[in-house]
């Protein structure tokens, strides 16, 4: 009895004749039965095995590839303009997009954990041997197109993260001795990346590399069914068939793939999206996990050998293993090898994971990815991604010009909580105030502290660490005096208006302002609204931006340090910065310091 | 279940009728878990595909007002003007374009309120002119007539409603508009959106 007849008329009884009559019909003119027959009624000599499924879970996950990737194209848009666009319209946009998304991508990763199984399981199980070299060569060819479509896939978000780990691997194609420059531009598209690099990666992603896969697997099932299943001999069961047995087993399996799949997806919702490319904006390169090994690989051998030299070593090795399995020793040889292979990487990815975790600066470069990250998703919800592309969101976007300012042109003696402004520690001893909060209540309560005055926070790195305000007034207040003085940093940093601040009552306003003219006299040295010339800083709109921007312009000027001024760049009158830039930066540094 | 109750289907059986139902559990256990399988990538992203028609059925009473033109620059004679309409701002997917021409109507003032008209023929979206001799409006195309208040005028005109108004208010001196495009072609006006 043949299958579909046994499944009709066995278990669904005779309600299902009309089906066996169609059945029937069909079968006449395609001869289908006995070719699900021939699919399903494959041998399984010693009986179905779970080793044998991992060739079934890389073709269900091959599958599910193809039908989330042809989804995903549905929304994604392959230019530099709209890669990014496209993706953040599926991830934060679209239905359950973020969802699709992450299945697409966990499922490639979950791919690649597969492959390794599979081929380990060939190795160990001596499937490699004759007569089966040649689908052992199929395999070969199929991890290198499944690395391969990896590869192409993550630079199509267009994110920090595909831009740069594509530009390293691009550039590792030209140590190709003689046509490597002219096969790395072939790839690039030209010598810049752009609209072309992504199409192109996208016609092999989704066009190329998926058919010369399935061209591969056909061969690959042809050759396996052709052989048949490597069995080692005593037969550890009594024979059975594909059917229902194996495939069972293989079905299991396949769900627990899609299980571990969907929980990660889940877990992480969904597949990261970095910040839009932009080749002026630093970022860690880093391939993904799976590449690990061979970016930590180029950090001890020149790239021309972990592009060329040792692929082809490992190549011709590998290319030749059936051959050298043939005898105990060599297929004790080839198993080694990969074992070998495995730990090599294993341990590659381990260095290359803990030197990163070592690495301070490198932790603050991606924290200040994911700020990007966060931020320009932020601006894209508010204000909409205009035709010229979210890149320009970023660039142009005040906060981040701010903290770009600040680390270029403040930081090396300021600091913002402790770092440059974004993230990274500076190798110079500070030797300007801190700036974050700055002329805020808590800010200028700690300024009139005589210990924080002279601390490196304040101005211990400065020449007014010696200077009459630190040594002949603030260390000289009475416990009295001392208990006014919250009260005058309630004043002066009224005086800021900053954006996140209440302002004063009228009423408390003109008690502490008797209190800065009369009970501390700090008039005699600092102005607040009035004519004469103190020896002093202004302190009229003391903190509040105009404040501010003259004294960024020109520290030196007599209304603030005039000539006893300590290294402070006169920014404005020496065309350091542009107006714009000074006020970028002073916005940003009177917004409220985000908590950590 | 172990690998010893699974047998192949040309083994003969002693027992046959728990043989049966080990090997109908484990046919109905393969098949469903195969249609998990088969169904999970399609199942994973169906949502996206319908996206589209998710968001169009939520956007109705978003129409947003469209400043067009100083009421004092329309003739108090009711005579109709052709103005362009420029949205301030479009999403396209992903894309947010700013003034952006959207189409054009036809705008009449009746005393201190605007009568607004869509230019397209609710016909089969030809544009629609303004004759000034007969003071009708007339679609070139597939010869509808249409009065000045809009409606149909001919009973030979082909089309099966009158021209589409829309929202209109006089504000600050301007006319605004809540500018749409309706389904052609059925006697109801119905908005895109």
């Amino acid at each position: 009895m043949d299958s579909l007849s046994t499944i009709s008329s066995k278990y669904r009884g005779k309600s299902s004749s009309l089906m066996n009559k169609f059945l029937d019909w069909l079968d006449d003119r395609s001869g289908i039965r006995s070719l699900v027959k021939e699919a399903l009624y494959e041998k399984v000599p010693g009986g179905a095995r779970w080793r044998y499924v991992w060739g079934s879970c890389l073709t269900f996950a091959f599958f599910t590839q193809v039908v989330t990737g042809t989804l995903l194209w549905m929304s994604y848009s392959p230019s530099a303009q709209t890669a990014w666009e496209s993706v953040y319209f599926i991830q934060y946009q679209v239905w359950g997009g973020w969802f699709l998304r992450g299945v697409h991508h966990y499922m490639a990763q979950a791919m690649i954990v597969l492959l390794v199984l599979h081929l380990m399981q060939v190795m160990i199980d001596g499937a490699y041997k004759a007569p089966r070299e040649l689908n052992f060569w199929f395999g070969i060819a199929l991890l290198g197109v499944t690395l391969a479509l990896s590869l192409t896939g993550y630079l199509l978000p267009w994110d920090q993260k595909g831009f740069w780990a594509t530009a390293v691997a691009t550039n590792l194609v030209a140590e190709v001795p003689l046509v490597g420059p002219m096969l790395q531009k072939i790839v690039v598209g030209g010598v810049e990346y752009g609209h072309q690099t992504i199409t192109r990666f996208f016609a092999l992603h989704a066009g190329v590399l998926p058919g010369a896969l399935i061209a591969l697997v056909v061969g690959h099932i042809y050759l396996f069914r052709k052989h048949g299943i490597h069995v080692k001999e005593p037969r550890p069961k009594r024979d059975s068939y594909f059917w229902p047995d194996q495939i069972l087993k293989d079905g299991v399996a396949c769900l627990a793939v899609l299980l571990a799949v969907v929980f990660l997806t889940l877990y992480f919702k969904g597949a990261p999206l970095g910040p839009p490319a932009d080749p002026s904006n630093e970022f860690p390169a880093r391939p993904e996990w799976y590449f690990l090994f061979l970016f930590q690989l180029l950090k001890y051998v020149p790239a021309f050998w972990g592009a060329v030299i040792i692929p082809l070593v490992f190549g011709l090795l590998i290319f030749l293993q059936p051959f050298i399995g043939a005898s105990r020793k060599g297929h004790q040889f080839n198993v080694g090898f990969w074992w070998c292979l495995i730990a090599g990487a294993a341990g590659l990815t381990f260095l290359a994971f803990s030197e990163d975790q070592a690495n301070v600066n490198h932790g603050a470069a991606v924290r200040e990815a994911d700020w990007q990250a966060q931020r320009v998703v932020q601006i894209a919800q508010e204000d909409g991604i205009p035709p010229t592309g979210a890149v320009a969101l970023l660039r142009e976007d005040h906060q981040n010009r701010g903290r770009r300012i600040f680390a270029a042109h403040c930081s090396s003696c300021h600091r913002y909580k402790g770092h440059n402004g974004r993230g990274y520690s500076v190798e110079e001893d500070q030797s300007a105030p801190e700036l974050a909060g700055f002329a805020s209540v808590d800010w200028v309560t700690k300024l009139l502290n005589y210990e924080h005055y002279v601390s490196p926070e304040y101005f211990g790195g400065t020449a007014f660490k010696e200077g009459t305000m630190a040594n002949k007034v603030l260390k000289k207040f009475d416990e009295e005096e001392t208990k006014l003085l919250p009260q005058v940093a309630l004043l002066l940093s009224d005086l800021a208006e900053l954006p996140y601040q209440e302002p004063l009552e009228e009423e408390q306003r003109e008690r502490y302002m008797d209190i800065f003219y009369d009970d501390l006299a700090c008039i005699d040295c600092h102005d607040i609204d009035s004519e004469g010339e103190g020896s002093a800083p202004d302190l009229t709109g003391y903190g509040s931006k105009k404040w501010m921007v003259d004294f960024i312009v020109n520290p030196e000027h007599e209304r603030f340090y005039g000539k006893k001024n300590d290294r402070m760049p006169a920014f404005g009158r020496d065309d350091k910065l542009s107006m714009e830039e000074i006020e970028i930066v002073i916005d940003w540094i009177r917004s409220k310091p985000a908590s950590e | 279940m172990t690998e010893e109750n699974i047998t192949s289907p040309d083994a003969n059986s002693t027992n046959c009728c728990d043989e049966d139902s080990r090997r109908k559990f484990i046919v109905v256990s393969t098949l469903a878990v195969s249609a998990v399988c088969g169904v999970f990538p399609f199942a994973a992203g169906v949502t996206t595909i319908l996206d589209p028609v998710k968001k169009s059925a939520g956007n109705k009473e978003k129409v947003p007002w469209t400043k067009v033109v100083p009421l004092t620059s329309l003739s108090e004679d009711g005579k109709p003007a052709k103005y362009e309409i420029i949205l301030e701002q479009v999403q396209d997917a992903w894309t947010t374009y700013k003034n952006v021409p959207a189409g054009a109507v036809y705008l009449t003032r009746k005393g201190a309120g605007v009568t607004a008209f869509n230019l397209k023929c609710p016909h089969l979206g030809c544009a629609v002119d303004y004759r000034s001799k007969s003071n009708d409006y007339f679609c070139p195309c597939h010869n509808s007539t249409f009065g000045l208040d809009g409606s149909v005028t001919d009973v030979k005109s082909p089309s099966p409603r009158g021209l589409d108004t829309m929202d209109t208010k006089v504000e600050g001196g301007f006319v605004w508009i809540r500018f749409q495009q309706f389904r052609p072609n059925i006697v109801e006006k119905v908005p895109l959106s």
